[in-house]
């Protein structure tokens, strides 16, 4: 049976088909497409001026037995430190920002500065501020301390964790942001109800603001280790060549390496989808546990 | 299921679909084709040319009326950018019928845009190359081979070009120097040794001899001990010398990283011992910046800063140089006191011709311009960019110019003596050289000596390198 939808109905539907194409085919041409050819390179070896070839698991061999992709997995997994640090600190914050006081938005907004400030000057302001003889951050030190402060960026156990520092300071006030949306959300009458019960400040925190919070963690978690598996600008512009000892080479860092710098685009691509592959079990693990600790109303 | 008929909708839907497939591809497309026209109808400009022979200059160059258009990528700053502006505006006012566009790219992404192009089959017609990348390009057949036109044509005269900067484009697969030309240079860059003349005047010291193999390394300590000062706080305030080149050591103690056969010799005593010197300058002299002095200061601004007397220099540093309130001048690189020689690299960068172009002759008509053109040759001097290709510019008004360094024939000493390829020339990457200058902190630190480094990395090396030349 053939029905025809007419008149009015019929407009809108095309008129949402029109509307929904072009998203759809970014999609389908700078997503998917790219997608699916990225997999079929990981199995080949391209460099982009001769034809590629088919070598089979060869790129997967050699990357299991390349001693820098391991260093920069290790140093991707190091950098993750900073998610528990991020979250203890920005959650302070939320909780001393989330009080009725005069000129708290000032605050508010000072804090989210570094969020929407461009990763390079931040990262260039840093590089002076981390400066062994002359930045801030050593003069400071020598100052209150007495003692001269570590090489931020020039010794090799201390870059990851000068980029755990940057890290911290941009990314802070984002995460203060959804705790503080998430303290907003939590009903005063389970505070009230324990004030009635005798129970402490620590308490109540404990008690009621940090299981009551815990779908926030949770999102902050996943997209933390998401992030932090891709993080790149920062070891670009501070580590151009990896930081001394291979030791501020991030996993995308190296994937860029391979990719744009020696062309070997198979051998990238394969890493990358071991990457992606990664981070895709990660959280899936991370989504099996959240339903052991995670409170949904 | 809804008939389609409304015309208006669909046209819509069709201009969607074009906005986004136009988005990927929105390149030149346009100007290759409509030159297509002008390739192959010299019969017809021929007719027309007695109008223009006076700008064609000599008369046998035949070709000098076809209308082309070329495609022409370079990376540089501003500067650059607009030095070849004029260059090429001037080229398109002699050949009105060459119509030339011009591409910049910044440098760091220079490789990565016109490798995308190549991939894409959008290869520029002419375009830069150098190093390993240059070889590499040869090896994966991008390049035209320049050597028939070069000898048929009447714009180029060869023997007035410096050999070694000729030579660098001469790539028969297997090594860069042999063969037939694949590039003209575009420059060629001696990596000088550069000194403060005034730290040496205040020390009393003779200054560095600027003929080669008469300044030894040994001299050199003894100098950079005495000009090192230490301000009240005990910390040192003015090295005697920093960013000594370690090819220059290897080079002048005899050894080298690759024999140019495929094998890496780093795991020499010659070349321990020549790495060696160059950390201990820091290790046991303290006349140079550690690692940690120089992440604090680079050694440029030091030097800049007046706090370093002696520091390796190019000629495009010529312009930030002379602006500095002190004195200074080039000498020859130290001589290793074990050969009595001396040696240090020579940068060149070079215009290539894709072998895809549709117009091989303008397009080697204009790289040849660019490359070898007087006016431009001077130009780029006179800016302090490089020294001139041209061998009678080079001796002549080059060594006159009343700018500093004073003993520019300096420059010409390496150029035509002393000086050789970059490392990076013996292979088509870098991965394996990057690797060696990561893991060689460990000897500039003073974590291993260099004899140690040297031998446990040569495997690592060897394996690197033929991964990158299969």
């Amino acid at each position: 049976m053939k029905k025809t939808i007419t008149g009015y109905r019929r407009k809108e539907i095309i008129w949402s088909l029109i509307f929904v194409t072009p998203p759809v085919l970014g999609f389908l041409i700078f997503g998917l497409a790219p997608l699916l050819t990225s997999f079929g390179l990981s199995f080949m070896s391209w460099d982009m001026l001769t034809p590629s070839e088919v070598v089979g698991f060869d790129n997967f061999n050699y990357m299991f037995n390349d001693e820098k992709f391991y260093k920069s997995l290790y140093n991707t997994v190091f950098l993750l430190l900073g998610i528990p640090l991020g979250m203890i600190v920005s959650m302070i914050l939320a909780i001393m920002m989330n009080r009725k006081l005069a000129g708290i938005s000032i605050f508010r907004t000072i804090y989210y500065i570094p969020v929407i400030s461009p990763i390079i000057a931040v990262s260039l302001l840093w590089q002076w501020m981390l400066n062994y003889d002359y930045g801030l951050v050593n003069e400071f030190i020598w100052k209150v301390f007495g003692t001269q402060g570590p090489n931020w960026l020039g010794d090799p156990n201390w870059v990851k964790p000068s980029f755990i520092i940057m890290g911290l300071w941009g990314g802070v006030g984002g995460t203060m942001v959804l705790y503080l949306a998430g303290l907003q959300g939590i009903s005063s009458t389970y505070y009230e109800a324990a004030e009635v019960d005798g129970a402490s400040r620590w308490h109540q925190f404990r008690h009621i603001t940090l299981p009551l919070l815990s779908p926030i963690h949770f999102y902050v978690v996943v997209m933390g280790i998401i992030g932090t598996f891709q993080s790149f600008s920062q070891m670009y512009i501070l580590a151009a060549d990896g930081g001394p000892e291979y030791s501020g080479a991030t996993i995308v860092y190296y994937i860029f390496q391979e990719a744009f710098k020696y062309f070997n685009m198979g051998y990238a691509s394969s890493v990358a989808w071991v990457l992606g592959i990664l981070i895709f079990i990660i959280t899936l693990v991370q989504f099996r546990l959240s339903k052991r600790w995670v409170y949904q109303d | 299921m809804a008939t389609w008929k409304s015309g208006k909708v669909w046209m819509a839907a069709v201009l969607c679909f074009i906005i986004v497939l136009t988005g990927c591809s929105s390149n030149n497309g346009g100007s290759k084709e409509n030159s297509n026209s002008g390739k192959n109808n010299s019969a017809n400009t021929a007719e027309q040319s007695p109008s223009n022979a006076g700008t064609a200059g000599e008369g046998a160059d035949a070709g000098a009326d076809a209308k082309s258009n070329i495609e022409f990528m370079g990376w540089g700053g501003d500067t650059e950018k607009a030095v070849f502006q004029t260059l090429i505006d001037a080229y398109m006012k002699k050949y009105p019928n060459k119509k030339v566009k011009y591409t910049v790219v910044p440098p760091g992404e220079y490789y990565q845009k016109l490798d995308t192009l190549i991939a894409a089959k959008k290869t520029p017609d002419v375009f830069y190359a150098g190093g390993a990348n240059f070889n590499k390009l040869v090896s994966s057949g991008v390049l035209m081979n320049l050597q028939s036109l070069l000898e048929s044509s009447s714009l180029v005269d060869q023997n007035n070009v410096w050999p070694a900067a000729l030579d660098r484009y001469r790539y028969d697969g297997t090594a860069s120097g042999q063969g037939d030309i694949y590039g003209l240079p575009k420059d060629v860059g001696p990596w000088a040794f550069a000194y403060n003349k005034d730290l040496f005047d205040k020390a009393g010291l003779p200054y560095p001899s600027a003929k080669a193999g008469e300044y030894t390394w040994d001299d050199m300590i003894a100098d950079a001990k005495k000009l090192t000062v230490a301000n009240e706080r005990g910390k040192i305030d003015t090295f005697g010398v920093a960013g000594y080149s370690t090819e220059s050591a290897v080079w002048a103690n005899g050894g080298d990283w690759t024999d140019g056969k495929g094998n890496i010799t780093i795991d020499t005593p010659e070349f321990a011992q020549a790495m060696q010197f160059v950390a201990d300058l820091n290790l046991v002299h303290k006349v140079s910046p550690s690692p940690d002095d120089e992440k604090a200061q680079n050694g440029y601004a030091r030097f800049v800063a007046g706090k370093i007397a002696m520091f390796p220099m190019g000629p495009w540093d010529q312009p930030g140089f002379w602006d500095l309130p002190f004195n200074w001048d080039i000498a020859a690189w130290p001589a290793s006191p074990n050969t009595g020689k001396t040696a240090t690299w020579l940068g060149s960068l070079g215009f290539v011709v894709s072998a895809k172009t549709e117009f091989p002759d303008d397009a080697f008509r204009l790289a040849a311009y660019l490359s070898l053109d007087q006016d431009s040759q001077r130009q780029n001097y006179e800016l302090g960019q490089a020294v001139p290709n041209l061998m009678d510019m080079a001796k002549g008004e080059f060594l006159q110019m009343d700018k500093k360094p004073e003993t520019r024939q300096v420059f010409l000493d390496i150029i035509s003596d002393y000086g050789r390829p970059p490392i990076e020339n013996t292979s088509k990457n870098t991965k394996w050289l990057d690797t060696f200058w990561q893991d060689a902190s460990a000897v500039w630190t003073g974590k291993q000596s260099a004899a140690d480094f040297v031998k446990a990395e040569q495997p690592k090396l060897q394996k690197l390198f033929d991964e990158s030349n299969k």
